[in-house]
């Protein structure tokens, strides 16, 4: 990298939980899909078993991964996140008109 | 048709829907306590970013009264397929907050930006890709709001007593007095608190009907499933299901004779069956085939001509349907009484060679029509090619991007208070997501058996007829009923008032205050917002008067549009030192370019307003590969971005701070 000044650890710390989120993301799209279309598409309802009433593939294919993915969710978000300063804003008006007026032209 | 369901909605509902209009006014108001505390720009259309956990979780999301009217209603008629369609709201919670929340946040602070416009603009530098993304969001809300409108002004005549509603018609003529009184009230109120609190008032609102839909899923569960037997045997009993779509009146009558040779065998038989479940407990027999028991007695039902047996001494043995051409499903059941609600298939005719079917029930009910083969609710890819596998995929796309970048949920993420903030919205908003959506699929499994004829354009108000229908033995169940029909009512308002929230906020700072008068005081400014909200609730409430055909068409390819031209960008605004304003404004176009050409492609091959998928893949996938090829090719091509303002944006933000994390 060719900047003198580090990365915002922020933008650090956001870049690699948003990879992990997509791949939990991946993750789940593949198996629910994978698993449903082997084997709830196409399938002779006679041979259909219930689990807790719900046909077997919504049970394994859906209701577990959902289960998972809410026990991911979590301790995404208790242990994995990293807490962060989102700092100040700029040129805050004390009159309340718009805030960092010129800027824009920058 | 169907007499012993309520028809109407009793007083207990009426007041319930009141006492959750005048709730929303008292939010309104004290929303308005608190944007009067900072600079009123900030206040009143980002709340001072003081979004606490609840109110960024709950409501920050893709919800709208689509999660209470189209949802159930597609579970009802569609089966346990729709579990899959829904299924990437497993992932939302961590998507929605996890890949953009933090970064949005801080940006949005460092470059003091209140509207996504306004992010994009400071971060490339560009008040053309800020004009631009404040034009597609304009177009794009305008559209989806419209729709919205619509939404709340039927819930409202719903709950209207005697308004004989509950039998009212998506199409069809809904348009009564009733429509235009349920229209007037519910512009006038949520355009009223919206604009007396602004963003804030969109918030609680939206945060108070999320609750109060929870409560009413968490009510509804157990009455509906312990009414329907148990899950099991609602489940099973939809196994053997076949999705219906019934002949209209007028096909009917034009093919009368045709529909009556296939209908009056059915009939016969049906007689023949209750005589037998006369004799047998009510069972209905194992098969329609010969078979004697050891004892003697014939056991099933012949459907054979001229044998000396059980249907030889009908009435109407000759005119019997032949066994060839029927599927029998009536073994291990019971037959029902004429009027019962409840009932399960019986037997099923062979395709005619219009591909018409016909049904027998076990309460007698003969039904011709379109039919899915049997089992088609409980199996993919559901009744009617449903959910082919490449839709599947599509919709996790659909779910999780349009979740994470639509222009109504980055505003709430940039008003979020801090990243516990955000922490916490992510396990509140998982643990709701799985109690909302997965029992909710569970009671519109045991709707199905509880309610089972809806028909296509009345399934929408599954959910009204179900808390009606399962409260109506408790005590206070009106009221009850009432708060669960408010729900939808509520999520409807809270959709509304979010995008007027964001159109005002896009007229008011992104049009008027960069382009025409940039030095407007503050008491300009409010009454600016105030008129522009008012004129677009009456603009909206115009447009529903007479709601254009094409409307639903509309909002879905808004939706799409509005998906794939904000994803990309939002994540090189994000990530992405090298992108460029060029290339952002590329990737915008690129999504929208890219949806509505195959939207025409659509149109052009299939003449309906339906997307053509290539690979079987819907417009979702392709425009956001489109918009993210465009945004990374052209910002490559294009001079690289200014290193000060990238700094400034990217990197820590004192050089002593830097120098102690490495």
């Amino acid at each position: 990298m060719m900047t003198l000044r580090t990365e915002d650890p922020l933008l650090h710390s956001a870049r690699r939980e948003a990879l992990v989120v997509l791949g939990v993301w991946l993750a789940a799209c593949v198996y629910t899909i994978g698993y449903c279309y082997a084997f709830g598409y196409g399938r002779d309802p006679e041979t259909l078993s219930f689990v807790l009433g719900f046909p077997d593939w919504v049970f394994w294919g859906i209701v577990t991964p959902w289960s998972l993915s809410t026990a991911v969710s979590i301790w995404f978000a208790m242990m994995f996140m990293s807490d962060e300063d989102l700092g100040a804003e700029p040129e805050e008006d004390e009159a309340g008109n718009i805030i960092e007026t010129e800027a824009a032209h920058g | 048709m169907d007499e012993t369901t309520a028809n109407s909605a009793g007083l207990g509902t009426f007041v319930a829907l009141l006492i959750f209009i005048a709730a929303s006014v008292w939010l309104g108001t004290l929303a308005q306590r608190v944007v009067e505390k900072g600079s009123f720009l900030k206040g009143y259309f980002l709340g001072n970013r003081g979004l606490g956990a609840w109110a960024l979780a709950l409501t920050a999301t893709v919800q709208s009264g689509g999660t209470f009217m189209g949802f159930p209603s597609m579970v009802y008629s569609s089966g346990w397929i729709v579990a899959l369609w829904i299924a990437s709201y497993m992932v939302v919670p961590i998507t929605g907050f996890g890949v953009l929340g933090k970064r949005i946040s801080q940006l949005s602070r460092r470059t003091g930006a209140i509207t996504v416009p306004d992010l994009v603009r400071e971060r490339f530098g560009s008040p053309a890709a800020g004009l631009m993304a404040s034009l597609l969001i304009l177009l794009f809300m305008s559209f989806m709001m419209v729709a919205q409108f619509k939404a709340g002004a039927l819930v409202m005549k719903i709950s209207w007593p005697g308004s004989g509603a509950l039998a009212l018609a998506e199409d069809g003529d809904g348009l009564d007095k009733y429509y235009y009184l349920g229209l007037g009230i519910f512009s006038l109120t949520v355009v009223g608190y919206t604009l007396i609190g602004g963003f804030l008032a969109a918030v609680w609102t939206d945060l108070f009907q999320s609750v109060m839909m929870f409560i009413g899923v968490m009510i509804l569960l157990p009455l509906t499933v312990i009414a329907a037997g148990g899950l099991p045997a609602a489940s099973q009993r939809l196994a053997r299901e076949v999705a219906v779509r019934p002949l209209s009146a007028e096909l009917r009558e034009e093919n009368k004779a045709h529909v009556e040779a296939v209908e009056q065998p059915l009939h016969h038989l049906d007689a023949a069956l209750r005589r037998y479940a006369d004799e047998h407990d009510g069972r209905l027999p194992q098969s329609l085939a010969d078979r004697s028991r050891d004892d003697g007695r014939v056991e099933a039902v012949s459907l054979r001509l001229g044998e000396p047996q059980f249907l030889a001494e009908a009435p109407h043995a000759e005119a019997m349907p032949d066994a060839e051409t029927l599927r029998y499903f009536g073994a291990d059941s019971t037959i029902d009484g004429l009027t019962s609600q409840q009932r399960t298939l019986v037997a099923l005719t062979e395709k005619d060679s219009r591909g018409w079917q016909s049904a027998l029930y076990s309460n007698g009910k003969i039904v011709t029509g379109k039919m899915s083969r049997p089992g088609a609710l409980a199996t993919g890819p559901g009744p009617f090619e449903f959910l082919p596998l490449g839709i599947a995929v599509s919709f996790f796309f659909q779910w999780v991007f349009a979740g994470l970048s639509s222009p109504a949920g980055l505003v709430r993420i940039m008003a979020s208070k801090s990243t516990p903030t955000i922490r916490r919205s992510i396990v509140l908003l998982a643990v709701y997501n799985m109690c909302i959506y997965l029992p909710l699929i569970v009671i519109c499994i045991c709707g199905r058996t509880l309610i089972p004829d809806l028909q296509e354009q009345q399934s929408d108000e599954i959910i009204p007829r179900l808390a009606l229908l399962s409260t109506s033995p408790l005590p206070g169940g009106s009221l009850i009923a009432g708060l669960i029909l408010a729900a939808p009512f509520g999520a409807v308002m809270a959709t509304v008032s979010t995008y007027l929230v964001v159109i005002a906020s896009g007229l008011v700072r992104d049009v008027y205050l960069r382009f025409i008068n940039p030095h407007a005081g503050e008491a300009k400014i409010r009454w600016l917002s105030h008129l522009m909200m008012v004129i677009v609730g009456a603009a909206a409430l115009g447009a529903n008067l007479n709601p254009p055909r094409y409307l639903q068409t509309m909002v879905i390819l808004s939706g799409t549009c509005a998906a794939t031209s904000f994803f990309a960008p939002a994540m090189m605004i994000a990530y992405w030192r090298r992108a460029t304003a060029p290339g952002a404004m590329a990737a915008m176009i690129g999504g929208v370019f890219s949806s509505l050409s195959l939207y025409a492609a659509g149109w052009v091959k299939y003449h309906e307003i339906k997307a053509f998928s290539p690979l079987g893949l819907d417009p979702i996938i392709w425009g956001l590969a489109i918009s993210s090829l465009l945004g990374v090719v052209t910002s490559l091509c294009t001079e690289p971005p200014d290193e000060a303002r990238l700094s400034r944006l990217f990197d820590a933000p004192a050089p002593q701070a830097a120098a102690a994390e490495v």
